[in-house]
């Protein structure tokens, strides 16, 4: 019962007329930022972000989370139509999106895939409902070693995920950390690496290095592999083609359904797991299970069922260490929790039971956004394939202008607009070479959480580092990140296996080729 | 190239760690962990895991990265983000916007001088109208001031 009270307590948060828009417009700008390629949410929610600065707080967080999660769903329509994936997460919905298109079937593909994405959003979203408030209770008897060996956890994950190789994940988490240390020690007062410089001072903003490294970086990395020289493609849909799912597409597809929801789920609580190896866990479940394992690849309805419902499931799944722990897994929730902390928002144990209505605001929001986007892309799908028409070389500039002002006007600050290009320079070098922008972002938003409970921890013990391991919660939390390390790299070994880069985590995006 | 890259990664790592030794004092007069501790144990573990990067990238032969046929085009576009930057107290922020927008568009987008001036303007005016009226943020004037 007190489930259902606290979601009638975000219900009427969230149902409001001004919320309801902002929901909307998050909604809308999540599938445009999934279906150009060289942006993805992680950008999108950068460079938006000082958008949301003159705007009620829990609208701008709504509209940032449903910029998030519906990315995911505009990030298909280019695999389904263009053979170009729009993010990671959605490689394997390529596999047969678009022979499906190719055989005249994009009208139910986009439908199906529309369903799919709704299906695990609603799914995630009711797990969500049904987890959070355990993981918080659990989460309310943890002190500082806990914390700092969450934090270890979850860039361990990170690590072994991302990148090109775990040494430059390393690499790319230290940097994060280094640049965390910058500005003023909040326990001593001394001054770290501000060389005099009153701008440093206050530390190293992440939105300059947020919309830097993924905004910028990006883009150049888009010009890198010469997607703004090609052309609009050749986009495999006619409007006069039969538009509906026949019944045999639910039917096959609806043991899909729920099994691709709560595996995209399980994983997607994993940080680093994330979006992508759901989506091809689901895939590869789906063909061992299926009596006809022969059609995938050839355009197969489940085959784009079971990474399109599990990718929305793992952003959802995502949620909740991003919720209840404050501990982000990807680059993308790291943004979030740099937005929410902006707007003075804590996550962790205590948001539940501090600011109920933002937490189950944002909640009971998610449902609403998975209803208003299976709409938006089921009906809205002719203006999306125009938006698909406009060149990069267009879309390239645009994403400039808005990177430069967006990171200007936070603090009116051209010292932060510079550091801004610079993490673009130094983020397309970082994609370049197999580093991980994102696990740097994730070190940068957490680093004073480390050293905060490293400091905390080691003054309880009196300088001992048993402490990590004497304390029951704290070992277990260690011998679980050992089992995570173990998992993970059985998990990147099966995403090699599957023949898909190794790119950022979840729902970065990862242009694989020019259109 | 990628050498060169995380070349410059251990010289930014041996500075900061450098500067950790020098000037942060790890404990505090009470014993407790100091400003310094911290980023002693960051700028060590990145030089280290720097050095054997590079020691397993040689023997591996991944000192180069892939090359691409578009570095003309990010010299050009990453040179046009700095101009735009360095121009926006001067000109402003609308002008700025539109000289880049203008700029990058020429370049990018051959040919197509109408839909590029149209693109140029319209965008900017937009985005100015969104930030400065809607949003209230203060977008420079530059030489618009004195207008």
């Amino acid at each position: 019962m007190e489930l259902l009270s606290d979601l009638w307590l975000g219900m009427s948060v969230a149902v409001t007329p001004a919320n309801l828009f902002f929901l909307f417009i998050g909604a809308l700008v999540g599938i445009v930022v999934g279906v150009f390629p060289g942006l993805g949410p992680s950008a999108g929610i950068a460079i938006l972000l000082p958008i949301t600065f003159g705007m009620d707080r829990i609208s701008a967080v709504v509209m940032l989370a449903a910029i998030y999660y519906a990315a995911m769903y505009g990030a298909t329509l280019t695999s389904i139509l263009l053979n170009v994936p729009g993010a990671s997460a959605v490689v394997a919905s390529t596999f047969d999106g678009y022979p499906l298109a190719k055989q005249g079937r994009a009208g139910p593909a986009l439908v199906m895939q529309a369903a799919a994405s709704f299906v695990g959003g609603t799914v995630g979203v009711i797990l969500i409902t049904l987890l959070a408030p355990v993981f918080s209770r659990v989460a309310r008897s943890f002190g500082p070693p806990e914390f700092f060996m969450l934090v270890m956890m979850g860039l361990l994950a990170l690590v072994v995920m991302v990148g090109a190789n775990w040494r430059y994940g390393v690499i790319s988490a230290l940097l994060g950390f280094g640049l965390a240390t910058v500005g003023v020690d909040l326990v001593t007062g001394a001054q770290r690496y501000t060389f005099g410089s009153a701008q440093l001072i206050g530390g190293i903003d992440f939105i300059p290095i947020a919309i830097g490294l993924f905004g910028i970086g990006e883009l150049l990395y888009s010009l890198h592999i010469g997607v703004h020289r090609s052309a609009s493609g050749v986009i495999a849909y006619r409007s006069e083609d039969r538009f509906w799912p026949t019944a045999v597409d639910w039917l096959e597809s609806r043991w899909t359904f729920v099994r691709s929801s709560v595996l995209g789920f399980v994983v997607g609580i994993i940080p680093g797991a994330g979006a992508t190896i759901a989506s091809l866990m689901a895939y590869s479940v789906e063909k061992s299970v299926s009596k006809t394992p022969e059609r995938f690849g050839k355009g197969a309805m489940q085959g784009l069922v079971a990474p399109e419902t599990a990718n929305n499931a793992a952003s959802a799944g995502a949620m909740i260490p991003l919720l209840t722990l404050g501990i982000p897994g990807s680059a993308s929730t790291a943004v979030l929790l740099g937005a929410f902390l902006l707007w003075g928002l804590r996550p962790g144990p205590l948001l539940m039971t501090q600011n109920p209505e933002f937490a189950w605001g944002l909640i009971a929001s998610m449902y609403l956004g998975n209803m208003m986007l299976v709409a938006l892309c089921i009906f809205a799908i002719p203006l999306f394939v125009a938006m698909l028409r406009v060149p990069y070389r267009i879309l390239a500039p645009i994403v400039g202008v808005l990177a430069v002002i967006g990171t200007f006007t936070v603090n009116d600050s051209i010292v932060e607009t510079w550091l801004m290009l610079v993490a673009g320079v130094v983020g397309y070098f970082m994609k370049r070479f197999g580093f991980s922008p994102a696990a740097l972002v994730v070190a940068l938003v957490l680093g004073p959480l480390a050293e905060d409970t490293l400091r905390q921890s080691l003054t309880i013990s009196r300088g001992s580092f048993a402490i990590f391991y004497e304390r029951p919660v704290s070992l277990t939390l260690g011998i679980v990140t050992i089992v995570l390390f173990v998992l993970m790299s059985f998990m990147r070994r099966f995403q090699r296996s599957a023949g898909t880069e190794p790119g950022e985590p979840g729902e970065d995006i990862t242009p694989k080729s020019a259109v | 190239m990628r050498l060169a890259f995380t070349l410059f990664l251990l010289a930014l790592a041996a500075f900061y760690t450098w500067t950790a030794f020098i000037d942060l004092a790890p404990l505090t007069a009470n014993g407790r962990l100091g400003p310094g501790f911290f980023p002693r144990v960051i700028g060590v573990a990145l030089v280290v895991t720097l050095l054997y990067s590079i020691v397993i990238d040689r023997r591996f032969g991944l000192t180069s990265g892939e090359e691409s046929a578009y570095a003309r085009d990010i010299v050009i576009f990453t040179g046009l983000l700095v101009l735009f930057v360095a121009a926006l107290h001067v000109l402003g922020g609308l002008l700025a916007m539109v000289a880049f927008m203008y700029a990058a568009l020429t370049i990018f987008n051959r040919r197509r001088h109408l839909q590029n001036i149209l693109v140029s303007v319209l965008l900017p005016t937009g985005i100015f109208l969104l930030f400065n009226t809607w949003l209230n943020a203060g977008i420079p004037e530059g030489i618009l001031a004195f207008l």
